[in-house]
């Protein structure tokens, strides 16, 4: 598995939520922003910040997300949308407490 | 040529002779294309849900894509079950809907709706159409997306003013040219190349390590077309076995080390050898839930080994030793290689594993008294030994589709039709006249509960209409017996709104359609009314009144563990709604 897969820690009861950032490129057909963000949400993160660039034919994203789950699983699914080209795992940032 | 033309010629260029649809409004265009068209035929069925799990059952008998076609707003949402229902199990469809015409999106038109925002979450793709020339480009790469890697439903809504628009003939051939570049499968599950090698050479120096090796198979060995290759490794291999709902079939009917379907309703057989084995060698499955139970005691003891086309399945559930995101022939047939010359060595597991299944098989006294209650287990197992050995089998969902799937006998994958992951309720009917159109020459029949029957009932007609054979068959219990069971089971026996004993006259309602039917409702008349049916040349109904109390057994509490698999228990006095007041 990738080395990025992080676990999350419960402590008293509080969740451990990481911070990552995906860097993504799609193509830009209209719905397909919609298309990401709702993987990304049914697979259990949240998205803290998000920038894109349409750049011709792509767009170019930045996502700041939020999660406990495995950030390699929203990888793998990310990349089956038949309009993202590549998803690539940016440094991880400081975690946060949900 | 108009959009709606080239979607018919799109489908004779893709070899699409069958297609199920609902006119309406906005999708008149392509109907009025098909007036005269002779080289697709159009299934009227009497409700867009119906064309969707027509076309589903299709693709599921036939292995080709199921083609479904409605129109906008109320058309399309009545589709969204059935899509559901085939993204959820992996079956090739391709879904055409009209939309109002482009001018008008956003302006809340009569019958508009975001078909492709409601949508997103149930297709592989899904388009909408801007553009007629872009047409022809689309339906090829939507057409070849829908079948490639692990299938899926791909959505095409376009706007009536596009349907009518004429194709720029340029743009049309050019994207014919090119083809289906933009649709090949884009998965690591790459030809066979050195890097599979060296992970089934590990793969075959687990299995020679594992004392207590064991073959799990689902759903993908059939989307794979892999049922041959599979046999043959199994058989060869001679290693145990256990199936998941949509695996059943997967080794045929013949083969002794075969166990059976595991999972909450799997058989003790089944779930100990998982609990017991050392390795887990999953072929062309998901792990869900229902097959699992209680992740972390699943397969405890086990080194997990996962070969599937999609690679978003790995770890997802359960984290596993070795991946192979491949065809799954390839591998089967190394490995098949491999184990010939090589046999393994696991005498003593498969004795043990024999040695459970005689004892935790899937087990159902028939009955002996000519004039018992007829039971649901053995119903189906009476229905099994006489059917023949290609007939298809179109299941609805709860206690009579797991009865089918742990007593009915099948011989193949495709024999099974059963609604896996959505478990949708109403499934069976559509789905066996989707399956009689793609195998006229085979008997199908729909296996009902009393609960499903009525959910699509309406497709009566389109039996009536094309004069289908296929037969229907209603175990009636007079309430929702899955429901009724769990809440026996989990929720002190008090039943909540599951009764049903006002059902219609089932007779009555087949016969108004122009149907005959049967009413059987005991022991000593199973056999006499299966032959009946079965040796009617037409459609037939056979209703058979079953004891509303049994239950399916075993089973596990959801969420439980299936170590903890419960017995046949005698249930504690009914609490109905009244007396536990």
């Amino acid at each position: 598995m990738s080395q990025a897969i992080t676990s999350s820690i419960t402590t008293s009861g509080t969740t451990i939520s990481n911070r990552h950032v995906l860097h993504c490129r799609m193509q830009s057909e209209p719905a397909g922003l919609e298309r990401l963000c709702r993987v990304v949400r049914v697979r259990g993160f949240r998205i803290a910040g998000m920038s894109v660039e349409c750049s011709g034919e792509h767009f170019e994203i930045a996502l700041t997300l939020e999660g406990s789950r495995p950030i390699s699983m929203l990888q793998s699914q990310l990349l089956k949308l038949h309009t993202v080209a590549e998803v690539v795992l940016g440094a991880q940032q400081a975690r946060s407490v949900a | 040529m108009n959009g709606a033309q080239h979607i018919l010629k799109a489908f004779q260029q893709h070899g699409i002779t069958t297609v199920f649809g609902y006119p309406g409004g906005c999708i008149m265009p392509l109907y009025d294309a098909l007036v005269g068209d002779v080289s697709v035929e159009h299934v009227l069925c009497r409700h867009e849900q119906g064309c969707a799990l027509a076309a589903d059952g299709y693709a599921r008998a036939s292995g080709n894509l199921g083609v479904c076609i409605a129109t906008s707003g109320p058309g399309a949402t009545n589709l969204i079950t059935g899509v559901a229902n085939a993204f959820q199990d992996s079956v090739p469809l391709l879904v055409i809907t009209g939309q109002v015409p482009a001018a008008l999106i956003g302006t809340d038109a009569f019958q508009e709706t975001d078909v492709l925002g409601m949508t997103l979450g149930i297709v592989k793709h899904s388009y909408l159409v801007d553009d007629a020339d872009s047409l022809p480009g689309i339906l090829i790469e939507a057409i070849a997306l829908a079948q490639s890697g692990r299938p899926g439903p791909v959505w095409i809504d376009i706007p009536k003013d596009i349907l009518l628009t004429q194709v720029n003939p340029q743009a049309a051939d050019q994207q014919e040219r090119e083809g289906c570049e933009s649709a090949e499968p884009r998965t690591d599950s790459a030809t066979h190349n050195g890097a599979i090698d060296k992970d089934i050479n590990e793969l075959m120096r687990l299995l020679r390590a594992a004392r207590k090796p064991l073959l799990y198979s689902g759903g993908g060995i059939t989307l794979a077309s892999a049922e041959d290759s599979f046999r043959e490794f199994a058989e060869q291999s001679a290693l145990p076995g256990v199936v998941t709902l949509k695996g059943i079939g997967n080794p045929g009917r013949h083969n002794p080390n075969h166990l059976g379907m595991l999972g909450m309703h799997g058989c003790r057989a089944a779930n100990r050898a998982v609990d017991e084995c050392d390795l887990l060698l999953v072929f062309g499955a998901r792990l869900d839930d229902r097959a699992t139970g209680k992740p972390e005691t699943f397969a405890p003891n086990a080194k997990i080994i996962h070969i599937d086309a999609d690679s978003a399945e790995f770890h997802k559930i359960k984290a596993a030793v070795l991946t192979i995101s491949a065809d799954l022939n390839d591998v089967l047939r190394t490995l098949t290689l491999g184990v010939k010359a090589q046999p393994l060595n696991i005498e003593a597991w498969q004795k043990q594993c024999r040695t459970w299944l005689t004892t935790g098989g899937f087990q159902a006294a028939d009955n002996e008294e000519a004039l018992a209650p007829i039971t649901g287990p053995a119903f189906v197992r009476q229905l099994s030994r006489i059917a023949g050995d290609d007939t298809i089998i179109s299941c609805d969902v709860g206690q009579h589709q797991m009865w089918v799937a742990q007593h009915y006998q099948f011989n193949h994958p495709r024999q099974h039709l059963t609604s896996g992951g959505l478990g949708t309720m109403g499934f069976g009917l559509p789905a066996a006249i989707g399956a009689q159109f793609a195998k006229p020459g085979t008997a199908v029949i729909n296996v009902a509960g009393d609960g499903s029957f009525m959910m699509n009932a309406q497709e009566l007609a389109t039996i009536r209409r094309y004069r289908l054979p296929l037969k229907i068959i209603i175990l009636d219990n007079q309430c929702l017996g899955m429901v009724r069971q769990q809440q026996e089971l989990f929720y002190d026996n008090r039943e909540s709104h599951i009764n049903l004993d006002d059902n219609p006259d089932f007779v009555a309602m087949a016969r108004a359609f122009n149907i005959p039917a049967l009413h059987i409702n005991r022991t000593d008349q199973v056999r006499r009314g299966i032959e009946t049916i079965l040796a009617y040349k037409g459609p037939m109904l056979l209703h058979v009144a079953i004891a509303r109390e049994e239950n399916v057994w075993p089973t596990v509490r959801p969420g439980g563990s299936n170590r903890d698999m419960m017995e046949n228990t005698k249930p504690a006095k009914k609490k109905t709604e009244e007396n536990a007041a």
